[in-house]
């Protein structure tokens, strides 16, 4: 193996003569680009040093060499990099080497060397390193500085050309071949600078996966790069972003959103943030499956496709299963089979997976999304929402190590709320409440006319919007929405919603015309869903048949009849606890994201006018 | 239930049989990830499941009659009303317990016949399973979700509660009872009842465990009656969260980050198989369903997760058997700067870190074989393998297509009559061709885990070519029991060939579409017509990712249910997946 990486090491060197991008007469019109870009640069860079007010060290200026290829048109750079893989290949070399061998990560690199004191090289160390080269610098033909970045973290590259185990002249062809962008594999051994920089001093350098495109730069630019090593030095260490923190995209070094969502993998490897968010995403997932593992729930696995989409009301995907000839529906929820499970005796179930709805894209919502639902045989609402709180709150002092968070709810220009997490959670009355904020005295009987011609009163009163169809459901919705939801931004309980808003939950042991649900809002979005599962099979037939109606008079999100549930109900449910979660919304909320999609790894996007443009 | 059993272990070896003997697949399945199905998988099945069903089927109608059903129904919902004209709730709304069943047979083992703890009260929960009453007496078993104990109910006690427990109590109602212990003279551990509560009525009467569930059809239509019926069904699915944990555990413990990719896509990828397809109304568009992860867990390699895994749902709109569902759950793995040597130890260590966790040896038995997990497992090339079993190399035969298909007409021909030779007549390459003869011969044989190693290029067209057999690529497959559990390779890496493969690939399907569509004559073969009449793209957006740059990295998809089914002893995927999609009934 070791021959094979040399070979590549020795040919792509070799090759590099011929390396077409190498080819330092730009156009007039590259060299007065660059010019100007160079003379911007400049005075940006003087900016900033005067900002930051730091004594002395006045940054070297670029030499040519430096400013290499990257002015050149992206389309030019990466033609000239396919070429150079070509002849590399023509020559029998495979610039893409099957094993480096790595004997750390780069994590573990910096946690066993930072203790070097300034200046110190250990020469009889051997480390193996790989990651990927983010930024490069020629000091001469003999001396390159890279960063070299691997999990999020940074190391400096000092290649020099009396480490190496080639001669001055290849080891110069071979580090001008190499581009911001490779993947590269080090073998070297540690040291730091005398300025007190971390830094691998190779011996070997081989090229593993070349990049072809030209990287979007950093956001320090060109030029800046020696002078801000300090300040990236500073950031590393001290700056770390961790969940319930701010988080501002707009200073990111890939900004443009549609690249962003679109190329994930070109923001993770540019925003070193990013990766932090999906780690938080991992974490806050664990954490609920190993709150629900304690208290001996089953995770289990319910199926994607059904043939009647039940369990919720929203408009489902359809497809078709051929060899079966069979019309099949996404899941819109679990609940139905996860209850049924219940039945068969597993009194303690959950999932965590995906539901698909087939409804519009906006900030807070994507085609699919991911829930964990949980039920619980002998536990009703009131027990849900104390194990509510203890796993939400639980969840935020082990994610941030106390109970308030940082969210930027106006957008990032605007200045953060705190969320406060410190259970007990505010409860508060749905109709109750309602009534009383607005001043409203609605009729008891809430399926009657009257009731929907109050409502829509009301509505009307206020100035708030109902679309057609104007059922009782949808209105009560609405003023909820318009009064209620807005005054909950530390997390709220709002409990007890009448029956017709809660086709499965059941009827309130004391408040006719109520149910025993309870809905979690965290700065006014819905997070949790829970109830006291309506299990007498006859009525649970009977809001069905409700629900039918409101499908008869335009509301095609009312919910479907499920036969084979209702039968399984009239096996018996015992008493049950059921609670539902958005998990992609706890994750906004933790990682100060104002749109599902920075939570999503690829999501749903709309479907481009012109197809993608490398890089 | 004992009896099904061993039917169907036996249809189960001659499924074997027929697939080494007389293979009905209509084309060379191309696999690229893990478990993936062959197009005709169904028509593996023997005729006998088939015929099961229907002869259940009328034993079922014979045992509970429609009508009986819907008078024991009417009957109930009666008590129902008159529980709740005497104020009672037949629809409790919880219920505090103290203990479980199986943790009160732990505590109270100790006590002997005869003997009471009069001061200990105990609270449990459950379903009532059989009841037997007699004048001033009634024996109950309650079962909860850890196990079964006996209900001791006296009238004395109970008073006019004793009443309404006779009449209101039906086997399947779900109760709440709270009293003291009490071993009868029998030796029989039971709660002495001094209080109950229906907390749950049932409606409809519970099949007869010997009778009722032998209908396989409704074990899986209607999978929570199977479970009250057998509790060890539910076993089936304790062992799935186990394993799926310890899977998660060992994959953690490496360092190891889990992510979601999307299951609806703009194109498919990642392996060869028929899509769902669906239609987003807002986007105006149509979307597929995953047929695997691959290609979006790639993407984070070059963003920089060095190591990612998922676990998740794919979707193959193909066949059902009893190795086949439309949906099935797989673990799919990629670590940078690792190749697929490092993922043999991987899968070694996962499968026999789960055998332990469920059995607690290596040495397991699954439908009478058994079988061996002590590491190490046996390595093999494919071309090895096959060169063992028929004595032909095919290296001998390099580019020569027409000498690769002319001998593996002649070894297919002294074993089945000559039903492969089409397969083998339509073989585009000597690749396939080695597959086609591996698949029909070597693949039932390979009982004990084997890792079958390095397959040929034009068959895997997401593996980096062999670091010394241009013609082969650097792919494993492990397979136990005839049957392939994992999949991985040495992933390559370079976009340029990337390319290269995908058409090739493309140009592969649609040649094949092609001759099928101008051949097909009878009806069978217009079935193969129709599993290759869905379009195949080129995945621009992942090959773009390969142009920034992708370590050198190897991954592995694993089928989770086939595992499961390994270390559960089951004989069909149903068994292990609680609501798998079955036929319309009629």
């Amino acid at each position: 193996m070791a021959d094979g990486t040399d070979q590549v090491t020795d040919s792509m060197s070799n090759l590099s003569t011929g390396d077409p991008s190498a080819a330092e007469a730009p156009s007039k019109n590259a060299l007065k680009k660059e010019l100007k870009k160079k003379k911007k640069e400049e005075e940006n860079r003087l900016k900033e040093e005067e900002k930051k007010k730091k004594a002395a060290a006045v940054p070297q200026s670029n030499k040519p060499l430096a400013a290499d290829d990257e002015d050149m048109d992206p389309t030019q750079y990466y033609e000239n990099r396919l070429k150079v893989l070509a002849l590399l290949k023509e020559a029998g070399t495979n610039p893409y080497p099957h094993k480096f061998h790595v004997s750390m990560t780069i994590d573990e690199y910096i946690e066993q060397y930072k203790v070097l004191s300034d200046g110190t090289h250990l020469k009889d160390v051997e480390v193996n390193l790989a990651g990927r080269i983010m930024n490069k610098r020629t000091s001469s033909s003999k001396l390159y500085f890279y960063d070299l970045y691997g999990g999020g973290l940074k190391v400096q590259v000092m290649a020099d050309a009396r480490d190496s185990d080639m001669d001055e002249v290849e080891f110069s062809k071979y580090h001008n071949s190499v581009k911001r962008g490779d993947i590269v594999g080090i073998c070297g051994y540690p040291g730091k600078s005398k300025r007190g920089e971390l830094s691998v001093f190779p011996k070997r350098f081989i090229v593993l996966s070349p990049c072809l495109h030209m990287m979007p730069r950093q956001k320090a630019g060109p030029g800046a790069e020696n002078a801000s090593n300090k300040n990236n030095e500073v950031k590393t260490t001290s700056d770390v972003w961790t969940p319930g923190m701010l988080r501002n995209p707009e200073t990111y070094v890939l900004k443009d959103q549609e690249t962003r969502y679109r190329q994930r993998y070109l923001d993770l490897m540019l925003n070193h943030e990013v990766r932090q968010i999906f780690k938080t995403r991992a974490k806050i997932i664990n954490h609920i499956r190993d709150f629900l593992n304690k208290l001996d729930f089953l995770e289990v696995e319910t199926p994607m496709m059904n043939m009647i989409a039940g369990g919720a009301a929203a408009k489902p995907f359809v497809t078709h299963h051929n060899d079966l000839n069979m019309k099949l529906f996404m899941r819109i929820a679990p609940e139905l089979y996860l209850k049924e499970l219940v039945v068969g005796g597993l009194d303690r179930v959950y999932e965590i997976g995906k539901q698909f709805r087939n409804e519009g894209i906006d900030l807070t919502h994507n085609p699919e999304f991911t829930t964990c639902e949980f039920y619980m045989a002998f536990a009703d609402y009131n027990d849900l929402m104390v194990l509510t709180e203890e796993m939400i709150s639980g969840m935020v002092k082990a994610l941030t190590g106390g109970y308030k968070i940082k969210y930027h709810a106006k957008g990032v220009d605007n200045d953060p709320i705190e969320i406060d997490f410190t259970p007990p959670f505010r409860r508060i009355d749905m109709i109750e409440e309602l009534e009383k904020a607005a001043n409203l005295n609605i009729p008891k009987d809430l399926s009657s006319e009257e009731t929907n011609k109050y409502l829509l009163n009301a509505c009307e009163k206020f100035d708030v919007k109902c679309p057609p169809p104007q059922t009782t459901t949808r209105l009560l919705d609405k003023l909820v929405g318009h009064f209620l939801e807005e005054t909950c931004v530390n997390p709220t309980f709002i409990i007890n919603h009448p029956e017709i808003m809660s086709p499965l939950a059941k009827w309130h042991r004391s408040k006719p015309g109520l149910t025993e649900r309870f809905e979690l809002f965290i700065n006014k979005h819905e997070v949790c869903n829970a109830y006291t599962e309506l299990n007498d099979p006859v009525v649970q037939r009977q809001r069905f048949a409700e629900q039918l109606k409101d499908r008869q008079s335009g509301d095609d999100e009312a919910m479907a009849l499920d036969e084979t549930f209702c039968t399984a109900l009239e096996y018996g449910l015992p008493p049950t606890g059921g609670w539902g979660l958005g998990i992609d919304r706890l994750t906004m909320l933790f990682t100060d994201s104002q749109n599902i999609k920075e939570v999503l790894l690829f999501p749903a996007m709309k479907p481009q006018d012109e197809p993608s443009t490398k890089g | 239930m004992d009896a099904l059993k061993v039917w169907r272990a036996s249809a189960h070896l001659l499924s074997f049989a027929s697939r080494a003997a007389a293979s009905s697949r209509a084309n060379v399945s191309f696999r690229v990830r893990c478990c993936s199905s062959s197009a005709a998988s169904a028509a593996v099945d023997l005729p006998a499941p088939k015929v099961a069903p229907a002869k259940s089927d009328r034993r079922r109608r014979s045992s509970t009659s429609t009508s009986d059903r819907e008078s024991i129904r009417a009957i109930r919902l009666k008590k129902v009303e008159e529980l709740r004209s005497k104020g009672h709730e037949p629809y409790a709304y919880t219920w505090t317990k103290t203990h479980t069943a199986c943790q009160l047979q732990d505590i109270y083992s100790h006590l002997v016949q005869g003997e009471e703890c009069k001061e200990d009260l105990v609270s449990i929960a459950g379903r009532i399973v059989a009841r037997r009453a007699f004048g001033k007496l009634a024996f109950l078993t309650l079962r909860d979700d850890s196990g079964t104990i006996q209900l001791y109910c006296e009238k004395e006690s109970l008073e006019d509660q004793f009443e309404q427990l006779k009449t209101y109590v039906d086997i399947g109602d779900i109760v709440g009872v709270k009293g003291s212990i009490k071993k009868t003279e029998k030796g029989e551990l039971s709660v002495y009842v001094k209080n109950f509560e229906i907390l749950t009525k049932s409606l409809l009467p519970l099949p007869d465990k010997y009778h009722g569930l032998t209908d396989v059809d409704k074990r899986y239509r209607q999978r929570y009656v199977d479970m009250i019926a057998n509790p060890e069904v539910a076993d089936v699915f304790r062992i799935r969260a186990k394993i799926i944990s310890e899977i998660r555990r060992t994959m953690e413990s490496l360092g190891f980050i889990e992510v979601e990719t999307p299951v609806l896509q703009g194109e498919v990828g990642g392996a060869e198989a028929r899509p769902f397809v669906t239609y987003h109304n807002s986007l105006g568009r149509n979307l597929y369903l995953r047929i695997a992860t691959e290609l979006h867990l790639k993407r984070m390699l070059v963003g920089g997760l060095e190591k990612v895994f998922e676990i998740g749902r794919i979707f193959r709109n193909e066949g059902i058997s009893t190795r086949h569902n439309p949906e099935f759950t797989t673990i799919e793995m990629y670590e940078a700067y690792s190749d697929y040597q490092s993922m043999m130890n991987m899968a070694e260590e996962i499968v026999s870190q789960c055998a332990l966790v469920v059995h607690g040896k290596l040495d397991i038995d699954y439908q009478g074989i058994q079988i061996s997990l002590q590491r190490p497992w046996r390595r093999e090339t494919m071309h090895n393998l096959v060169k063992e079993a028929t004595d032909i190399d095919f290296f001998e035969f390099g580019n020569n297509l027409e000498a690769a298909k002319k001998a593996a007409k002649e070894i297919l021909g002294g074993r089945s009559e000559n039903k492969d030779s089409h397969l083998v007549e339509a073989c585009p390459s000597v690749g396939h061709v080695l597959n086609e003869i591996f698949e029909t011969i070597i693949e039932p044989t390979l009982v004990q885990p084997t890792f079958v190693l390095d397959y040929p290029i034009e068959i895997s067209p997401l593996a980096k070519p062999h670091r010394r057999y241009k013609e082969l690529t650097e792919r494993f497959e492990l397979y136990i029991c005839g049957r392939e559990i994992a999949n991985a390779f040495s992933e390559l890496t370079d976009p340029v060939d990337q390319r290269v493969r995908f058409e090739e690939q493309i140009k592969q399907h649609n040649d094949k579409r092609a001759s099928l569509v101008s051949n097909s004559k009878s009806p069978e073969e217009e079935k193969g017509t129709d599993d290759y009449s869905y379009e195949v793209s080129l995945d621009e957006d992942f090959v773009t990712s390969l142009e920034y740059g992708m370590p050198p990295a190897s991954g592995m998809g694993l089928g989770i249910d086939r595992l499961i089914m390994l270390l559960t002893n089951s004989a069909s995927i149903r068994d292990v997946i609680a609501f798998p999609v079955l036929k319309i009934q009629q």
